[in-house]
């Protein structure tokens, strides 16, 4: 069933376990990932990321729950449904002996690219900069071409869904941001994109998020829902010229968009959380003014995704 | 002394981790160890206690004529002659020979007696039909065992028969005694029988002198060995050892580079994780396999091709037969190794396990395949392990092929192409649940 509305979700997950004996890696998973999209998977080693991915691309059957990958049960995928699947592996998988082209070239025939596929593989081998190096044997690539080998390798059928498990993995935050300028070059191009990371800063980067831990998908954001979910609302930074006191800190609190309590960073700076930091900005500018606090500095801040993603944690163990 | 502390403690390192990864790997110490230790103790089992038997035909021109001697001789030579038939019909026999029911063929002289009264040797013509030398030697000595006792045999009978004749002979010599007593009595009296028994005297020592002239005349090495026996292959060539060894070592060095090959194939795909991305795209195990077997195949013909050239130009070893039969009996081989090696391949867990199997298959084959003991010599349920190795077959289709100017055996070449066939399917199988696990 082809279907390019982008209404449409890709992958649609409902209730999906997955149990290795006694060990659950995937519990009761529901989500969907819609078309042309990219979708960041993001959690720490072992939190069940790629047993994820192999549920959606066949590899794994689900011990239990529903799942439909372009409108079809992995479990039912005909030839012409993987070829609209790409996957990139965490590890370099190709063929140390062969060389860049000839490794591209090999992925090409078992994915039953036309013989005429010569432009198709320099216009790849361009795409990831390895144009200058088709002829180079993969096993003398450094880390960052192969990974980038593999990439083209991955996009060589001119996929409709790409899983990409990991593929920033172990690579330096240049190239990393290389990367994800490809991704969302690919995802121009109509493509749905469904990564895996551990590095959760590359939440940033992705239309929605699912966050995973301990084999449970906690939640789905954007990147900006993820953090009112941590925080609890925007973060807004105060600076005044003058100290802000406790009794400031203590009317700021009892503002009624404001949430939890405000959190000192000097005498003269504080951050509040609030619901909706564009109408609270108001607000709070008139409320220095009334307090008569000079202001240096009100801006909404974006508390880094690491920082995040520590609170999410902490919130899931504290509640379980 | 700390450093020769930190020295030794560097070495236990490593001896700590090759230990460990070594024991780690018990299937791989079982094949090691119990591997070759297996194949000896079968090679044991299967070792002759005796020489081998060889199927006789004796062909003679009136079955009637020879058969008591046949029957007589054939029991005393049991051990040896078995299942002797006999034939009147040389050409007949020598055709069986030629389609290996029979092992030997013994052609009795026409008329031994009368060849051997005018001073020449009885021969007796013995055929086989073997290449190897060893074996050929084997026929060679037992052609002179069995020689040996034919000649002992009838020295014994004509020693036994003018036993017999010369109680006549005495009698005779009595006869001639009385009558020579009688003429010396009757010479003086004139007596009218004088004249007859004067003949009868001379006709008894005539007789004793023309016996005595006869046995006088006969050559003394023809007493002696008044048979012999002339030892005749029905090959066209006289093959050295390495001549006859040549096919065997083709076939072994085609079969273990194909297994070798294939072995490491897909159990390196396996440990390289690229499984995973075959198991996600449309490709299937017969695809797959099938471009394994073709580019393999390939390679490996290419490589027969150089082999044979060497064999050829540089060993002079001859291919009496049709190119083309070579050509098949090569590819039939090759189809099927690389069979085993996939086999192999799919069912070790590392490297290392598929090399160590290779290897094990390589010293079976040696042993088993006929290269090391004639299977003719082979004790009966072993050679089912043989005829599960393709060396086996290989090494029949070649030596028939290549040294006895034969075409393929069909018998052996269906044997070989349905075991290829049956392990094209058990990996295809193996394949698939390994792309869908």
């Amino acid at each position: 069933m082809k279907n390019d509305d982008p209404a449409v979700n890709v992958v649609e997950a409902h209730d999906l376990t997955k149990s290795f004996g006694e060990d659950i890696a995937v519990q009761s998973l529901t989500m969907e990932v819609p078309r042309g999209t990219i979708f960041g998977f993001v959690g720490p080693s072992g939190c069940g990321k790629t047993t994820t991915v192999r549920l959606l691309t066949g590899i794994f059957k689900p011990t239990s729950g529903t799942l439909s990958v372009l409108g079809k049960s992995p479990a039912d995928f005909s030839k012409a449904d993987r070829e609209k699947i790409g996957y990139l592996i965490q590890q370099f998988v190709l063929y140390p002996d062969l060389t860049v082209w000839e490794n591209l070239n090999f992925t090409a025939s078992f994915y039953g690219v036309g013989l005429f596929r010569g432009k198709r593989l320099k216009h790849l081998l361009d795409f990831v900069e390895l144009s200058g190096d088709k002829n180079k044997l993969a096993r003398d690539l450094s880390g960052g071409m192969k990974r980038r080998l593999s990439l083209a390798a991955t996009l060589v059928h001119n996929p409709e869904l790409i899983f990409l498990d990991e593929p920033t993995a172990g690579i330096d935050p240049i190239l990393r941001q290389k990367f994800w300028d490809y991704f969302k070059e690919i995802q121009t191009q109509g493509h749905t994109l469904f990564i895996t990371t551990q590095y959760v800063g590359e939440a940033a980067f992705c239309d929605r998020v699912g966050v995973m831990y301990g084999g449970k998908l906690l939640m789905i954001e954007t990147p900006d829902g993820l953090r009112k979910k941590a925080y609890g609302g925007d973060v807004v930074g105060i600076r005044t010229n003058e100290e802000i006191s406790f009794e400031h800190r203590r009317q700021l609190e009892a503002l009624p968009f404001v949430r939890g309590k405000v959190k000192i960073i000097s005498d003269q700076e504080v951050e509040v959380t609030v619901d909706d930091a564009s109408t609270a900005v108001t607000v709070l500018l008139e409320w220095t003014q009334a307090q008569k606090l000079t202001v240096v500095m009100m801006e909404q801040k974006s508390p880094p995704f690491d920082d995040v993603f520590v609170r999410i944690i902490e919130k899931e163990i504290a509640n379980d | 002394m700390i450093r020769l502390f930190k020295f030794l403690i560097r070495i236990s390192s490593f001896l700590r981790k090759e230990l460990t990864e070594i024991f780690r790997q018990p299937k791989l110490i079982l094949t090691l160890v119990l591997g070759p230790f297996l194949i000896m103790f079968l090679f044991g089992l299967a070792s002759p206690s005796q020489g081998r038997t060889l199927r006789t035909t004796f062909v003679v021109t009136d079955p009637n004529s020879f058969r008591q001697e046949i029957d007589s001789f054939s029991r005393s030579f049991s051990t040896v002659l078995v299942d002797y038939v006999i034939e009147t019909d040389k050409e007949k026999a020598l055709a069986a020979l030629a389609n290996a029911q029979t092992d030997m063929v013994i052609v009795v002289p026409y008329v031994p007696l009368e060849t051997i009264q005018n001073n020449q040797q009885a021969e007796f013509l013995i055929y086989h039909n073997e290449i190897d030398p060893f074996q050929v030697g084997y026929i060679h000595s037992v052609a002179q065992v069995y020689i040996e006792e034919i000649n002992r045999q009838f020295l014994q009978s004509v020693v036994e028969l003018e036993q017999g004749n010369s109680a006549s002979l005495q009698t005779d010599m009595e006869t001639a005694l009385v009558k020579m007593e009688a003429l010396r009595k009757a010479v003086p009296a004139g007596d009218a029988n004088t004249a007859k028994q004067a003949a009868d005297l001379e006709k008894v020592l005539t007789d004793l002198h023309e016996k005595l002239t006869a046995f006088r005349t006969l050559a003394s090495d023809i007493m002696v060995k008044p048979f012999s026996a002339k030892v005749s292959g029905l090959s066209a060539v006289q093959l050295t050892v390495i001549g006859f060894f040549s096919p065997a070592v083709i076939v072994l060095l085609l079969q273990h580079f194909s297994i070798t090959f294939a072995s490491l194939s897909i159990v390196r795909e396996a440990r390289s994780g690229i499984m995973e991305l075959f198991k996600v795209s449309p490709l299937t195990a017969f695809e797959t396999l099938a471009g394994k077997y073709i580019s393999y195949l390939f390679f490996e013909i290419l490589l027969a091709g150089v082999i044979t050239v060497l064999a050829v130009w540089l060993l002079k070893i001859p291919i009496l037969g049709q190119l083309q039969d070579y050509a098949l009996a090569v590819v039939v081989l090759l189809f099927t190794s690389l069979g085993v090696g996939f086999l192999i391949s799919l069912i070790s867990e590392t490297d290392t396990q598929a090399v160590q199997y290779s290897m094990l298959l390589l010293l079976a084959s040696i042993f088993f395949s006929g290269f090391f003991l004639d299977l003719r010599l082979m004790k009966e349920p072993i050679t089912f392990l043989a005829w599960s190795l393709p060396a086996t077959y290989g090494i029949r289709m070649l030596q028939d092929i290549m040294l006895r100017g034969s075409s393929v055996p069909q018998l052996v070449f269906l044997g070989i192409a349905c075991m290829g066939i049956v392990l094209f399917l058990i990996d295809w199988a193996l394949l698939r649940k390994k792309m869908s696990s």
